[in-house]
């Protein structure tokens, strides 16, 4: 007979914030600690200039985070993102060389991604391959066609038109100078950071407001229940690989235009800081847990602490070590407030 | 009255093994129906049948006079036929109300963009739960911080948002203690008030004979006797289990 401990719905808070609110609170809160510390020991840490560098710096990483969590979310891991944003920054750059317009060459560079996120759903799914498994395989293939298409060597010399999106800005305001030098009044918004902001808010409507977000949720919550229920389980996941897939593409394009180069070993390791980024924000591993406002706070710290050890002159290495308690540190709150 | 489900000499074979050699069932509507057994009688092998998780070696199975063949889960549901199996099938971390309109949200357009109606799946979650005499009210609440008779609650709920006439519930109270337990029977007469149809897998005699009208024994795969739960107590109908055998193949 299994002893069964009855659990009484508490009322001793009125305010009872939700495990997922909370965790982003805790996650906000170590955000602002994190600008204030660097702000004290810099002063130039707190300048509008560095600030949108730090934008500019966490887009990327940004948009392979917000694929990451809808895929976390299902239950699980796409570890092909670094890969799948080289291979398809490198076809934008071949598609852009073979005279294609640059728009276009950029959507044919997200399709690819989107492509292999399909290729990873279809793995996963029909062949019962398990994520971490089907992801490192794409992976290695992303990596491999894109290095091979290109024999290893970046694409260079692809025309101006191909930085703007990377390097172009909303509302930049540029005055003559007395002395005939421009003078920049406001450097404004960088392109790659309306982007994030755009797909931010559309993929928090696709998981919070849309059916097939419920259905993410769901399939991460209770696989079982849920396909019960009536939810097409198969077809949930596919579409959650190949959204990051496709996210990871439109990273890759951002990355590319930023260096106006198309680099074949670009975003090695990006997975990982993808990955970081949705469990500093509260996404679970175990799947069904995880949110984009709280992947978007994950990335920003990230970001800001590279910042923030870059200008206090610390070295990439110990900006790794101190990433690395931080993830621990993040997942480790979480579990004690569980506990409770 | 015509049943709403009957099952007539159905018999279940997995390779050399038998589970069921002809095994009937007559559920009346509105009744709530106890299936008991033994271990290996065919209990979980006749539900599985009903429930369309597997189909039948040969047999008839027919709901409200017509007979059916159901390949998957979904075929029994569309028939109104949802079965709540002992693990409830739950989301532990999403809400009373995600769980209740799991795949089958509502949805509601707003400036031409399609969006989920949270307000009404909240109100008819209440309704639901509400035909169940159940006082929960906070239907934001995710379901790990319930008890087990109020998951039990969003579980039947979840059948009653799929219109299902027959709900067939699968060890309910196994799990449970005893106030739990108690909860659990209270539930289940109120499906009976509101005129569902409740087929009850239990061990638990004292279960059996405080909530059933009519039980069905099964033993060694076959019906061994239908009575009125009325007829008997706890004891008397653990007897008639234990001794079913012999009432089966009287060789």
């Amino acid at each position: 007979m299994v002893e069964f401990t009855e659990r009484k719905p508490s009322a001793r808070w009125k305010f009872r914030p939700s495990a997922g609110l909370f965790h982003r609170m805790s996650a906000f809160l170590t955000l602002l600690l994190l600008i204030a510390a660097f702000s004290f020991g810099n002063a130039a840490f707190l300048s509008v200039n560095n600030g949108l560098t730090i934008l500019l710096q966490t887009s990327v990483i940004g948009l392979l985070g917000i694929g990451m969590t809808m895929v976390i979310i299902t239950g699980g891991i796409d570890l092909s993102v670094g890969s799948v944003l080289a291979l398809s920054g490198t076809v934008t750059g071949m598609a852009v060389k073979a005279g294609l317009p640059v728009l276009p060459a950029m959507a044919v560079g997200v399709l690819v991604g989107a492509a292999c996120g399909l290729f990873n759903g279809f793995v996963i799914t029909k062949m019962r391959i398990t994520p971490f498994v089907a992801t490192l395989g794409m992976m290695l293939i992303a990596r491999g066609l894109a290095l091979q298409l290109t024999g290893a060597a970046p694409i260079s010399q692809l025309g101006e038109a191909f930085g703007v999106l990377g390097n172009g800005a909303l509302f930049r305001m540029v005055e003559m100078g007395a002395n005939g030098f421009p003078k920049v009044i406001f450097p404004g918004i960088p392109y790659p950071v309306i982007l994030l902001a755009v797909v931010a808010l559309a993929a928090a409507y696709l998981l919070r407001r849309r059916q097939t977000g419920r259905h993410i949720y769901a399939t991460g919550s209770n696989e079982e229940a849920a396909r019960l229920s009536g939810v097409r389980v198969h077809r949930t996941k596919i579409i959650a690989y190949t959204l990051s897939g496709a996210l990871a593409g439109l990273a890759g394009n951002v990355l590319m235009s930023r260096l106006i180069t198309a680099q074949p070993s670009e975003g090695v390791m990006y997975e990982l800081d993808a990955i970081a980024a949705a469990v500093i924000g509260g996404a679970s591993l175990m799947g069904g847990v995880g949110n984009v406002s709280g992947t978007m706070i994950g990335a920003f710290i990230i970001g800001v602490l590279r910042n923030g050890l870059n200008m206090a002159g610390t070295s990439a290495f110990i900006q790794q070590i101190v990433i690395g308690f931080v993830v621990i540190g993040a997942v480790y709150v979480d579990q004690i407030r569980n506990r409770r | 009255m015509d049943p709403i489900l009957s099952v007539r000499a159905a018999t279940k074979a997995y390779g050399a093994l038998t589970a069921l050699r002809g095994a009937d069932l007559t559920v009346a509507r509105g009744e709530v129906h106890a299936v008991c057994g033994d271990n290996g009688a065919g209990k979980s092998t006749l539900i599985k049948l009903i429930s369309g998780v597997e189909t039948p070696t040969s047999g008839e199975i027919t709901v409200k006079g017509r007979p059916v063949s159901f390949a998957t889960p979904h075929d029994a549901l569309e028939a109104g036929i949802a079965t709540i199996h002992q693990d409830l099938g739950l989301a532990p971390r999403m809400t009373i109300a995600e769980n209740i309109f799991m795949g089958s949200e509502l949805v509601t357009r707003r400036l031409g963009l399609p969006l989920l109606d949270h307000r009404r799946m909240k109100e008819m979650a209440k309704g639901y739960l509400g035909r169940l005499n159940s006082r929960l009210t906070d239907m934001d609440q995710p379901v790990e911080r319930l008890s087990g008779g109020q998951r039990q609650a969003v579980a039947i709920s979840r059948a009653l948002r799929w219109d299902a006439e027959i709900i067939i519930m699968d060890e309910p109270t196994a799990a449970l203690g005893v106030r739990e337990t108690a909860q659990v029977l209270e539930l289940i007469g109120s499906l009976r008030a509101v005129g569902v149809t409740v087929i009850l897998i239990s061990h638990d005699m004292n279960d059996v004979v405080r909530i059933a009208d009519t039980v069905t024994i099964l033993s060694g795969g076959r019906t061994a006797r239908v009575l009125r739960a009325g007829d008997t107590d706890a004891q008397g109908l653990a007897n008639l289990i234990m001794h079913a055998g012999s009432l089966a193949e009287p060789a």
